[in-house]
């Protein structure tokens, strides 16, 4: 991850590069919603809440509540995608002799 | 004067003018002359209906002979209203038949046409106007002699198997209803229709004459109705006649025959009878609802267009048997204002199609496909009939729709309405098909530069089309009428 | 209103004059039709217009108050917005449909009545199916009839729920309504089924995907919010809706994530965000009903732009599947900004989303609904990471696909400027919104806590998202189709039809088979002596006709007899 790697699809072509084609800052990006997540947990004993339910004031409940939802959401989805997944033509697949019936 | 002798002249104008086609060979002289008839019994229809809603009920003697001996007419606004359908319809048709003539391969024949045309005119008005039995009986074979030659003109070959088929099931109901009447004279000693209504409750409604007779009638105008089972002659008869024979049949034959069952039934054998001491109503309801659904999915799967409307037909009779199945002046006014409304769609739509064949000499609807680039103003009056057929709000077919709904919700059967409902979706279906072929595909190659039809086949059709949203809107003329006869109808019994 | 006109009608008749105007006139003409309606919408004075009695019923064609106003307006500046997208599109009859499927919805926000909701309604699934069909492939063409089939099919239940109404109540006016007859469940399913309920839902991540690029900017806007608005207006406080809701906003959610065609994507998300509106009708106090006045207005507008961001997608590349896009921002840098404020727009502070959805939420809160608040807090961070984070990874960047293509034509640019500089703005300066909205409740979006608990809700998001892509965690995007409920009718459905015909035809045949083969001896003997051998075989059906006729007298005279 150390050293100008430059990595990019299509430099032979000779197109102008994008600042993102360099993974040095794809990894800038990615640490800076890192830091980005920390700070906005340093933020909070320094704000006043108000809050509908008790659970609601729980340390940083927004952010850690955000993360569980979306890393669950993407995992379920995953492991239930492999369940209901068919290939394309699934629909499609006895349209066909369906009509040679009629 | 003349005036008085209105009832008389409304069948005696086409009679006289049938033979006269014949007579002048001419086609352009044989086109007049049908023309005028035609435009005169309107013009006599409305005059009489004006007159009937005034004063009420008009009977008028043939040759002076006093009823019940002599052949009575007699009309009250049920007879107007049949009267009122078949001259109009009739009417609008006949400035079509110049044109769509051409192409059909009959030109050198039109006179004859004319002449049948004029003929079964003359006999569906006379059913509608005779007060005697027997004389509905003669009118009766007059229309359908015509209208079988009428529908062998047609340029397909199995026009001809489509005619002779009908001439067979005909003639099988017009000698059922002609049985029918025997019994009855022979239950009553005599042949007009008010005073067989007098004298059959003297005669038994247990006795077995009396109730064979009304079997045998309800059949024979079941056959000429076609009613579901007893359609089947009609897809061909009406596939293979003529466009312009097609548009008159279906607006104009069947109804006359719904009539025939409306007035037997309900003002000659009387509810009292037909429906209280007969079980009548629960097959015909039976019958009814199984006629909205099976022939309308038979319709889904027609290549024809004109296969599908004949099918459609038979699922829209369905209605009409069903609200006379109801056996209320509700469900007889949706009946009688759906053989209205039903005349005025299925008239626009056959002639929308015989305007199609006009250009592209087919109706098969992989044909039809991107039509309505070609012909934007034929495939137009198509949306406008189709969506009348389907019944959707603002168009004649919604108002037949909305009154049967009523109706059934008056009896407190809401299976019924749901079936009603249903079964337009299948219209939605056999409709959208055809309006899909005609926008959204390509047009096959050879009929890539096809005209739009002319101004003489396409002003009809937008007739009956506008006729389809002006009678959606305004209904206190429809309505008004067929309530007035719906009541009489059932005061009768 | 315009000239007399109701407005809706205003776009429905003018859309009779669209195909005879030439090219540059008919887009101007286009353009300013929704605008004037607009316009008109202004200066309208609330109340009840145009009433007539059809039959014994008051019909209320235009019912003009708060709520009504709202959604008029929202939907005269998506039928703007749309129509500017579609400018460089010269398909009339799209054009025709476009226009008239606005006036239909526009049309039904300001019916008074349940007879005139209807019609709209069913011109609505009439008028939109065209702009599926328009795509003009095969599979569009299907999914538009099963579209078609679902549209038309809950117009028929509203009408029977209105019919049943009017013979129960006597009226056909369309007011609150509580749940408890036929008659309300009816209506309530109708709605249900246009507001995407689950289990009614397929049709909208069926349909909308396969419309046309400018057809599935108009879709986005109207049938479902239209459905909000009846919902809203007719089973406010309905608490069976804050669980369908809650149900609603969740469970899209999993399909958005793995799904691989981007503007499938965004239905699912719809749907989701469809959800949080239910809720709001379901708690029903007025905070909710402006939250969910407020959320329906900024939602359009959003859902809007990410639809035209993909549209323009599609319309350079020719595909928005997730796997063979990435590094579009190099050749669409403008499309990518737009997009990624159309993201932002779903709940960033200082953007429209944010200031529309908290009002929901606290109105949930308010309320004491603390599991329904959890699952709308779990929604929201996942509706932000699948339509937001996802979209724009994957479409403009992600691993470059190789894709090198214009930036999106000029006139799609403007519409997405614009509807982005509508959102910007909207959230920026939020007392212009709750200006608009039906109820007067006083309510500061932008308090410390809450832009920060917010922000923290987004970083989060973005951080699990970044996580998850870094350490390979997220499913690869793949061509597949998911199961969805519709597997019911598109699968089950044909196959059970198929096992009870294989049951009973053997037999149908055979019994058809003894009924001609009698037939045939019955025609033989009755037709001996009338023609040659050929027509015989030709006419046998003339006998069969008989035989129906004997059969049906027979039975008749039995039935009399007995």
């Amino acid at each position: 991850m150390n050293g100008p790697k430059h990595t990019s699809a299509s430099s032979s072509s000779g197109e102008k590069q994008s600042w993102l084609d360099d993974t040095q800052n794809i990894d800038k990006i990615f640490w800076g919603v890192i830091f980005l997540s920390v700070i906005l947990m340093l933020l909070e004993p320094f704000y006043y809440k108000k809050p509908y339910f008790s659970f609601e004031g729980s340390f940083g409940f927004y952010g850690w509540f955000s993360f569980l939802a979306c890393a669950g959401l993407v995992l379920v989805a995953r492991s239930l995608g492999r369940v209901f997944e068919r290939g394309e033509e699934y629909y499609d697949a006895d349209r066909n002799s369906g009509e040679d019936n009629r | 004067m003349l005036l008085a002798h209105l009832p008389a002249l409304v069948i005696v104008i086409p009679l006289i003018c049938a033979p006269l086609c014949v007579l002048l060979r001419g086609k352009d002289w044989a086109f007049i002359v049908a023309l005028l008839a035609t435009w005169a019994s309107f013009a006599c229809s409305v005059l009489l209906t004006i007159q009937v809603m005034k004063v009420g009920t008009i009977s008028y003697a043939m040759g002076g002979w006093a009823p019940p001996y002599g052949i009575e007419i007699r009309l009250d606004a049920l007879n107007v209203f049949i009267l009122l359908i078949v001259s109009g319809i009739g009417s609008v048709v006949a400035p079509y038949a110049r044109n769509s003539l051409l192409l059909e391969h009959i030109e050198e024949r039109a006179y004859m046409f004319y002449c049948a045309y004029l003929l079964c005119l003359c006999g569906l008005m006379g059913v509608a106007v005779t007060g005697d039995a027997f004389n509905l009986f003669v009118f009766l074979e007059i229309s359908s002699l015509s209208s079988y030659v009428l529908i062998a003109l047609g340029s397909d070959r199995r026009a001809l198997t489509a005619a002779y088929q009908y001439l067979v099931m005909g003639t099988i109901g017009a000698t059922f209803i002609v049985i029918a009447v025997g019994l009855l004279y022979q239950a009553t000693g005599t042949l007009n229709m008010a005073d067989i209504a007098n004298r059959l409750p003297e005669a038994g409604y247990t006795n077995r004459t009396v109730i064979a007779a009304f079997a045998f009638m309800v059949i024979g105008a079941g056959l000429k109705i076609a009613i579901f089972p007893l359609h089947q002659w009609l897809p061909n008869a009406y596939t293979y006649a003529p466009n312009i024979v097609s548009a008159f049949l279906a607006a104009t034959a069947t109804k006359v025959s719904v009539y025939i069952l409306l007035r037997f039934v309900f003002s000659v054998f009387g509810v009292e009878f037909s429906f209280v001491s007969l079980p009548t109503a629960i097959p015909l309801l039976v019958l009814a609802v199984l006629a909205m659904f099976l022939p309308s999915i038979v319709a889904c799967f027609q290549t024809n267009v004109k296969r599908v409307l004949a099918y459609s037909s038979v699922a829209q009779i369905g209605y009409m048997v069903l609200g006379l199945g109801f056996v209320s002046v509700a469900g007889l006014t949706a009946s009688i204002l759906h053989l209205f409304n039903h005349a005025l769609m299925k008239g626009a739509l056959f002639l929308v199609l015989g305007a199609v064949f006009y250009r592209i000499g087919s109706c098969n609807i992989d044909r039809m496909a991107g039509l309505a680039k070609q012909m934007p103003w034929t495939m137009a009056a198509f949306v406008g009939g189709g969506l009348s057929l389907i019944g959707v709000p603002l168009t004649a077919g919604f108002i037949s729709k909305w009154y049967l709904i009523l109706a059934a919700l008056e009896k407190g059967w809401w299976y019924i309405v749901v079936l009603i409902v249903v079964s337009s979706l299948i219209a939605v279906v056999y409709v959208f098909r055809v309006i899909e072929a005609a926008y959204f595909r390509d047009a096959p190659d050879d009929l890539v530069n096809v005209a739009e039809a002319p101004i003489s086949l396409l002003a009809p059709a937008w007739i009956l089309v506008f006729a389809n949203f002006y009678f959606g809107v305004e209904t206190s003329i429809s309505v008004g009428i067929a309530e007035r006869a719906a009541q009489s109808l059932m005061g009768a019994g | 209103m315009l000239w007399g006109i109701p407005p809706g009608l205003l776009l429905i008749l003018g859309v009779l004059l669209v195909p005879l105007l030439p090219g540059a006139w008919r887009k101007a003409y286009m353009t300013i039709l929704p605008l004037a309606g607009l316009w008109a919408l202004a200066g309208a004075e609330t109340g009840v217009f145009y009433t007539f009695t059809f039959f014994t019923y008051e019909i209320a064609p235009v019912r003009i108050d708060g709520l009504s106003l709202v959604f008029g307006y929202i939907f005269h500046i998506a039928a703007i917005l749309s129509v500017v997208f579609a400018w460089h599109n010269n398909d009339t009859v799209e054009q025709m449909a476009g226009l008239a499927y606005a006036g239909s919805g526009i049309g039904a926000v300001f019916a008074g009545d349940l007879i005139t909701l209807f019609i709209y309604w069913e011109a609505m699934a009439t008028t939109s199916v065209f702009l599926i069909w328009a795509r003009r492939s095969d599979s569009a063409f299907r999914a538009g009839m099963r579209y078609l089939i679902i549209q038309v099919g809950s117009g028929v239940l509203l009408l029977s729920g209105a019919i049943l109404m009017a013979h129960q109540t006597g009226s056909v006016a369309f007011d609150k309504m509580t749940l408890g007859n036929l008659a309300t469940w009816l209506i309530l399913i109708a709605f249900g089924i246009k507001c995407a309920f689950p289990f009614f839902h397929n049709w909208l991540p069926d349909a909308y995907p396969e419309a046309s690029v400018t057809g599935t900017v108009f879709l986005s806007a109207f049938t479902t919010k239209c459905a909000v608005y009846v919902l809203a207006r007719g089973f406010p406080g309905t608490e069976l809706l804050i669980y369908v809701g809650a149900a609603m906003a969740a469970f899209p959610l999993f399909y958005a994530a793995i799904e691989n065609d981007l503007r499938r994507v965004l239905a699912y998300s719809l749907n989701n965000q469809l959800g949080f509106m239910v809720v709001g009708v379901g708690v029903g106090s007025a905070l909710a009903i402006n939250g969910v006045a407020a959320h329906a207005f900024a939602h359009i507008l959003y859902k809007s732009l990410l639809f035209m961001a993909m549209g323009a997608v599609l319309y350079r590349v020719g595909t928005v599947k997730a796997s063979e896009l990435g590094g579009l921002h190099k050749s669409m840098p403008l499309t990518t900004i737009f997009c990624i404020i159309g993201a932002a727009s779903i709940s960033t502070p200082l953007f429209a989303g944010f200031i529309a959805k908290s009002l929901t939420l606290s109105a949930a809160a308010k309320d004491g609904y603390p599991v329904i608040w959890l699952i709308l807090m779990f929604a929201s961070a996942g509706v932000f990471l699948v339509s937001g984070v996802k979209i724009v990874y994957f479409a403009f960047f992600a691993n470059d696909g190789g894709k090198r293509c214009k930036e999106a034509p000029l006139n799609m640019q403007i519409a997405m400027g614009l509807t982005a500089i509508l959102c910007v703005v909207i959230g920026v300066y939020s007392p212009w919104l709750y200006s608009l909205l039906p109820n007067d409740v006083a309510y500061e979006p932008y308090t410390l806590s809450h832009v920060i608990n917010q922000l923290q809700t987004l970083i989060f998001s973005a951080l699990a998202f970044a996580l998850l892509i870094r350490f390979k965690f997220y499913p690869p995007a793949v061509n597949s189709i998911y199961l969805d409920f519709d597997i019911t009718y598109r699968k089950w459905l044909p196959v059970l039809y198929k096992w009870i015909v294989s049951l009973v035809s053997p037999g149908w045949k055979s019994m058809l088979q003894d009924l001609r083969n009698g037939l045939h001896r019955m025609v033989a003997y009755m037709f001996r002596h009338h023609g040659p051998e050929g027509i015989l075989a030709r006419t046998w059906p003339t006998g069969s006709m008989a035989l129906w006729v004997a059969l049906l007298l027979g039975g008749f005279l039995l039935i009399y007899y007995s």
